[in-house]
């Protein structure tokens, strides 16, 4: 989004206080010294302002949807070779039976110029292939849901880290001051989960908690709290801050307390995200075009494809982090049912989010990644040649993609050996993720620390992490 | 924060650096400028030694200085020679510090113990102890201390500070003509336990479930009710850790020293399915070290974990020692319901719940009751206009006819009947869509009759039909969007016993999964079947708006779908849509009335009715519940296995990577082991609070003068190590540690000695811009008051609060939806129902995985937590303007304010909430406010209905909520 644009929406904030009154005049004052972000950030030129992170939560199998190994055909049914499995650890689910191999499920294609293997689950996704960076070598530490996930997004197994949302939101701040900088959208499942969304997902951890990542919820009350009681009308709740306002000025004016500026300047901005975030949830100002490039689930408030919607109106907006989640990818049965069901929810969005981003010239500046915390394994989980076979949870590789955001379009990075199984070349681990986002946006992560309990912590860990130089325009 | 550390420890550096006439400090200022700028690569770490060179210890330095490079080195302007190297990002040493180093090494090179690893010793005094070296330190400074604080801050100082609560306008006790007295009755409130408790309870990790995926429920609240109880008495600091660390292997231990070891258990426990409970075990122990070692020793013992500390003289080897002491408990990583050991424990606190909740029963029986009596005589009406309107017949189920789509190809065409049936492609999955307008006044449910074809179901080889799932929507036409309509029930003509992930129940159709779902396989296949859907609550359509059913045909194998069916809806609720076979009013119009059927029918849509059997259904559940917490109820604690376990040091910290075998040892740097106590828990318990520990006692001060001041004298209350900040008030702290444990580690005794001080008493209204953030404390403490003490005080200050002590968890207000959408409707939230509405934030249901929503800042309960946060952002405004506790307590003092005389009231809310009066020109904005506010309802009633109130309860409460949300209200001042 140009600075015209955003000044723009500035404006039109601003311009929904309704009369002037203190709490609104202490604001403006304020607005212009809103010192955003640390002052040492960013260390260079970023590539990209913002993110889009469709987090797919359960561990997306990329035997079926990336990661395409024809020759498994000849394998399929036989042991995996221990020469392959090198002592991996197993999941307690499937370390008791035999590692059969299932060859692949789908048929794929190669699409576009680059000729990316992308399978026939997700025919939207083939057509914008050349936008797409595959990363087929990425690897983790865990091979559990809730610490590969924490990892993932924390870069620690154990929750009590901020996660990399928070950290950004942390490290260069805003550009928007009436919304939050980092934002999160759940998609709303009619299945109980097996792995619920833990809040610490999107948690502040050791940070100030005004770095955490502020749900958006697909109910009445859009952020928690939002809304006013029913019976209470607009202006006079604008006539209670105002009194708030003067009462607390007259407090500040006795202790010179600064807290109580603060304290007034955020009771005014609560106002203001009490239209402008109702404005930004509503979607009926979309023409019907943005809903069918988007499917018709995207229509249906709360799912994966309105959520997508909401994340480019929010790039519009210039939220900083914004973070998507889609749960129920953990497929350990049945995956023609099972893996189709996620494909058919997120596939047509997905594609429609990267195509929408580009018509409006928000791409190259917006970095969009989607992944989930691990891969599944080449073994049949369950009776290896019968529909109801799934697959185990499986750490040493999996499939994400990124585009936009500097990102170099229609490449496939790293490979995995003819198994699946192992990264045969350029291995990008969960650390060397992180590093690479944040150099997108401008930081060096060995420079971006924060110090508690007596230790410089960074979103990147103790171990070395590299920024993946081959994937950068 | 790395932007505010040069202020601070500029600051720091002119408190502690002393006039040249001094020899310089080892442990002031040598030690933090070794620790900064050269142990990650110097320390003890051997992994991360560079040129085999050791700072941290004399042996190594001393070495270093022999070779005459040390001075050279930091001197050097060569970046390949320099000290510390540019690659390591620090800076160059400034010009005073190389002077510093160099008149240290002319001075003999002094070496010596980190500060907090020496022994605390008394100073001696004049005077109050606190003010002595307060006033001291000020002197120095140029300053002094600020005024006493009004009598009515103060008052309200002490009473958050030693209950959590406000002040009572009711309570004569707390005058304040006699300061002394007024402190004696705060700390002997039951309440002084309960607000001591909630910050032992962050530092314990306590919660109500397991956290992680399964986040089961657990019953260890007893244990928080003991943490209340031993604040109450007064229980020696040094007896409360003994028993938490080994009340079970103490000498005829009663069962409260057993309930005690809790603490020890309130870890996280991960069932998630695949883990190896091997792993989780040794996380829990490696949770207990960590917390042990944050808690009573302000170590960060966690980096220890994989190597030996950078910084601090702890090793590996020294970590996985202590961790021997708890890998042996007889514990096998299981969570749920198997995380053994338990005690089994019957609270007595309990039964006040259950009386108290019996009670709210027994009120709201008689209103069922009624309710139901009431209902008499308009279902006998009711019941003879149906009996004349169905004398010619009646149809509960109306056709749906409508357009119909195919998400895969069949073709579906739709007869005059309104049978669908589906022709042309088939494609092994699909989804059929009917899409039609209702004339019904309201829908309450949906009839499906799947019908054969040919002696099919379906198009599929076998015949049989898999239907995965149902979907109900609502579009209007021209508007974008559509909305879900929840389908609660679900009975189909065949009964199966499915698992919830097989083919067979019609309930699977509900759950969006498409491995379970409705099918008819084992039943004729050559007959007709029916399947009823309920819907959550009657829907009414407008005229523009069309209903979408989807049949979703999902299955693993597929090539299942249905052959041919027909849709009907009906208007008819409770038993018409929740049991097959004819309606109620079916059967009255052939002459076959079941009166119970009738009844229900009618009920179902009797409002009256509906409320109040709602509401006793609540307080019947609520009632299921305290009963069952009752009764025995199984309580994580520690005890030993027969065998021990071996013990190893885990290389990197990884759970099965096992190198040497250590025995149960404590770090030497610290304390040595008395010879005469047992290696076990016991001896552990008594070695943290030996007299020659010097941790302890300092950080447990540190923490009660955090409580107090808001920071602590240490403002790193979790890191007392190298890499932690320094003592503002060294000698203060450590006259304080000794006192503490002279006195026998007299909690109460401390807390008295310090808010007796003339320091704590100071107004804290103006920050002396020579200490802006009160590190020499020349103001009172102010600060933000944590989450749960603002909910605690609306309660107390509007009268809502219920002061009960202890007992089963309570389920505050919280926005509808927040646990259900995590869980995806695995668990939902039910407000507490009665007066347990009103307990203390203390009491409330923590879910690991979701704390409660209202506690902005609050620790989040997964791992200890001594260190406060306080930020200041619009979603805590927002929760204090919106939150329904908040508005109940507003509406409280709103009907207070409204019993007095009219000029009574805008002080009385003054004095009831900021305990005072408000002044001329506070006065006049209040009453602005009031007056728009008044003006504004009584033009619109309708809107003070909204609220459930009057006009005037409306005005008055809106003013009362803007009180609650001054900064004074919200400020410990």
């Amino acid at each position: 989004m140009s600075e015209s644009s955003l000044n723009t929406t500035r404006r039109y904030f601003l311009g929904q206080c309704t009369g002037v009154s203190l709490g609104a005049m202490a604001l403006d004052s304020m607005a212009q010294q809103e010192i955003t972000g640390l002052p040492q950030l960013p260390h260079f030129a970023p590539k990209a302002k913002r993110v889009i992170f469709l987090t797919q939560s359960g561990g997306p199998s990329q035997l079926e949807l990336f990661d395409h190994k024809p020759g498994l055909m000849d394998w399929a049914g036989k042991e995996l070779p221990e020469s392959v499995r090198q002592g991996q650890r197993l999941t307690t689910m499937t370390a008791n039976q035999k590692q059969l191999i299932l060859p692949g499920l789908t048929k794929f294609s190669r699409c576009g110029q680059s000729g990316a293997t992308i399978s026939e689950w997700l025919p939207h996704l083939q057509g914008v292939a050349d936008d797409l960076c595959f990363i087929k070598s990425m690897t983790t530490d865990q091979i559990n849901h809730a610490p590969a996930m924490t990892q993932f997004l924390t870069g620690h197994q154990l929750p009590g880290r901020p996660s990399m949302g928070a950290w950004i939101s942390y490290g260069l701040g805003s550009l928007n001051r009436n919304l939050p900088d980092y934002l999160v959208l759940i998609s709303k499942m009619q299945r109980p989960s097996d792995q619920p969304l833990y809040d610490h997902y999107w948690g502040s951890g050791f940070l100030p908690s005004r770095y955490q990542g502020v749900k958006l919820r697909n109910s009445k009350d859009p952020v928690l709290y939002l809304t006013d009681p029913a019976g209470l009308p607009r202006h006079l709740r604008r006539g209670m801050l105002d009194g708030l306002a003067e009462l607390n000025q007259m407090r500040f004016e006795q202790t010179q307390d600064p807290e109580i500026t603060t304290r007034i300047r955020q009771y005014e901005m609560a106002y203001r995200m009490q239209a402008s975030v109702p404005e930004l949830t509503d979607l009926s100002d979309e023409p019907d075009h943005v809903f069918e490039m988007y499917g018709p689930d995207s229509r249906r408030a709360g799912s994966y494809a309105a959520n997508c919607i909401l994340a480019r109106r929010l790039a519009e907006r210039g939220v900083r982090f914004i973070q998507l989640f889609h749960p129920d990818w953990d497929h350990h049965s049945r995956l023609p049912s099972w893996c189709t069901a996620r494909c058919r929810d997120t596939d047509q969005p997905s594609a429609a989010l990267i195509k929408d981003l580009k018509q409006r010239g928000l791409l190259d500046d917006t970095l969009v990644i989607w992944g989930g915390e691990f891969g599944r394994g080449v073994a049949g989980q369950g009776k290896w040649d019968s529909p109801e076979a799934g697959r185990d949870h499986h750490p040493r590789c999996f499939t994400m993609w990124m585009a936009g955001g500097g990102i170099k379009p229609g490449i496939t990075h790293g490979a995995t050996d003819d198994f699946s199984y192992n990264v045969a070349e350029n291995p990008v681990h969960v650390h060397d993720l992180h590093a690479t986002v944040m150099h997108q946006l401008g930081i060096d992560h060995n420079r971006f620390t924060f110090r508690s309990q007596g230790l410089d912590f960074k979103l990147t860990g103790v171990e070395p992490a590299r920024v993946v130089k081959n994937i950068l325009t | 924060m790395p932007r505010l550390m040069p202020k601070h420890l500029l600051l720091l550096l002119t408190l502690t650096l002393p006039a040249h006439a001094d020899p310089v400090s080892f442990s002031r200022e040598v030690m933090p400028l070794l620790s900064d700028n050269c142990l990650s690569c110097h320390g003890q770490d051997a992994g991360h030694r560079k040129a085999d060179l050791r700072l941290d210890t004399q042996e190594g330095a001393h070495e270093a200085l022999k070779s005459g490079d040390f001075m050279a080195r930091i001197v050097s302007t060569d970046p390949e020679e320099i000290m510390p190297p540019p690659k390591s990002h620090k800076p160059a040493l400034k010009a005073d510090q190389v002077a510093m180093l160099k008149r240290w090494i002319a001075e003999g090179a002094q070496w010596g113990k980190h500060w907090s690893l020496e022994k605390p010793v008394k100073a001696k005094v004049e005077g109050h102890p606190v003010d002595f070296f307060v006033k001291a330190r000020l002197t120095q400074e140029g300053l002094k201390l600020s005024p006493k604080a009004p009598p009515h801050t103060l008052l309200r100082r002490l009473s958050f500070d030693l209950t959590g609560l406000p002040p009572s306008i009711q309570d004569p006790a707390s005058s304040f003509q006699d300061l002394a007295s007024s402190i004696e009755h705060l700390v002997s409130s039951p309440h002084f336990g309960e607000r001591m408790a909630m910050n032992w309870l962050d530092a314990a990790r306590y919660a109500d479930t397991d956290g992680f995926q399964s986040d089961a429920s657990r019953t260890n609240w007893p244990w928080r009710d003991y943490v209340v109880e031993s604040f109450n008495t007064n229980k020696p600091f040094d007896q409360f850790t003994l028993e938490q660390f080994a009340g079970d292997l103490l000498p005829n231990a009663t069962p409260e020293q057993k309930l005690a070891t809790c603490f020890h258990r309130n870890h996280m426990t991960n069932g998630e399915g695949g883990r190896d409970k091997e792993e989780s075990r040794i996380d829990y122990v490696i949770d207990r070290v960590n917390t042990m070692g944050t808690v009573w020793m302000g170590l960060t013992l966690g980096c220890t974990q994989c190597h030996s500390h950078k910084f601090d003289p702890i090793s590996q080897h020294d970590y996985y020692s202590l961790h021997a002491f708890f890998n042996s408990i007889d514990e096998d990583g299981s969570a749920g319901t198997k995380a053994q050991p338990y005690l089994s424990y019957q609270s007595p606190h309990a039964k006040r719940a259950v009386d108290e909740t019996q009670k709210l029963v027994d009120a709201r029986k008689p209103i069922e009751a009624k309710a139901k009596a009431d209902a008499a005589k308009p279902f006998e009406q009711w019941l003879s206009q149906r009996q004349t309107a169905v004398k010619d017949g009646f149809q509960a189920w109306h056709i749906l006819h409508g357009t119909l789509e195919s998400q895969e190809g069949s073709k579906l065409t739709q007869s005059q009947d309104g049978i669908v049936t589906a022709s042309g492609p088939n494609p092994k999955q699909d989804d059929y869509r009917l899409i039609s307008a209702i004339k019904l006044p309201r829908l309450t449910g949906l009839k499906l009759e799947v019908l054969p074809q040919k002696g099919a179901l379906s198009r599929g080889k076998d015949g049989e039909f898999i239907l995965t799932d149902i979907k109900l929507q609502v579009r209007r036409k021209g508007s974008s969007q559509i909305r879900d309509i929840l389908v609660k029930y679900a009975i189909a003509d065949t009964k199966v016993d499915a698992k919830a992930r097989e083919y067979g129940d019609v309930k699977g159709t509900l759950d969006d999964d498409p491995r379970n779902g409705w099918t008819t396989k084992g039943f004729p296949k050559d007959q007709p079947h029916t399947a009823l859907y309920g819907l959550a609550e009657p829907l009414v359509l407008e005229s523009d708006e069309e209903l979408i059913f989807e049949l979703r045909h999902r299955s693993t194998n597929g090539d299942a779908n249905i052959a041919s069916f027909r849709v009907s809806a009906t208007d008819q609720p409770g038993p018409a849509v929740r049991e097959i076979g004819p309606t109620p009013l079916e059967q009255l119009a052939a002459g076959k009335p079941e009166h119970e059927r009738l009844l229900a029918q009618f009920l179902e849509d009797h409002a009256p009715y509906q409320l109040a059997k709602a509401s006793l259904d609540r307080a019947n559940a609520q009632l299921k519940e305290v009963q069952s917490a009752a009764g025995k109820l199984n309580v994580m604690v520690l005890a030993e296995r027969k065998e021990p376990r071996d013990t190893h040091v885990l290389i990197r910290g990884v759970w099965d990577k096992k190198g040497d075998v250590v025995q149960r040892d404590v770090p030497a740097a610290i304390a040595p082991w008395p010879a005469d106590l047992p290696r076990n828990r016991i001896g552990l318990g008594k070695w943290i609070t030996s007299k020659e520990n010097p941790l302890t006692a300092r950080v447990f001060v540190n923490q009660v003068w955090q409580m107090l001041f808001g920071a602590g004298l240490v403002r790193t209350p979790d890191d007392f190590g190298l890499q932690g900040q320094r003592p503002t008030h060294p000698e203060l702290l450590d006259w304080l540690a000794v006192d503490f444990m002279e006195n026998g580690w007299d909690v109460k005794h401390l807390i008295k000695l310090i808010v007796t001080s003339e320091t704590y008493q100071q107004s804290s209204d103006h920050t002396n811009p020579s200490d802006p953030q009160n590190l020499l404390l020349s103001r009172g403490p102010r600060f933000r008051m944590p989450a749960w003490m603002i909910r605690d005080a609306a309660l107390a200050s509007s009268g809502l609060l219920n002061p009960a002590l202890g007992g089963p968890p309570v389920r505050p207000h919280q926005p509808e939806g927040v646990w259900e959408e995590i869980f995806m409707g695995r668990f939902t939230y039910e407000p507490s129902q009665g007066p347990a509405q009103h307990r203390r934030s203390l009491y409330a249901f923590w879910r690991r995985t979701i704390a409660p929503t209202f506690l902005f800042d609050s620790a989040q309960r997964r791992v200890c937590e001594v260190a406060m946060t306080r930020t200041n952002t619009p979603l805590q405004a927002l929760t204090l303007l919106n939150d329904e506790t908040m508005m109940e307590a507003s509406r409280a003092l709103a009907k207070r304010m409204l019993a007095a005389q009219a000029t009574d009231r805008l002080p009385l809310l003054f004095q009831s909430v900021l305990t005072r009066d408000p002044t001329p020109k506070e006065l006049t904005v209040l009453q602005r406010e009031l007056d728009r506010a008044l003006a504004h309802y009584r033009a619109h009633p309708e809107n003070a209905r909204k609220l459930q109130t009057t006009p005037e309860l409306a005005a008055h409460t809106l003013v009362a909520s803007m009180v609650l949300n001054l900064d004074e209200a919200i400020t410990h001042e």
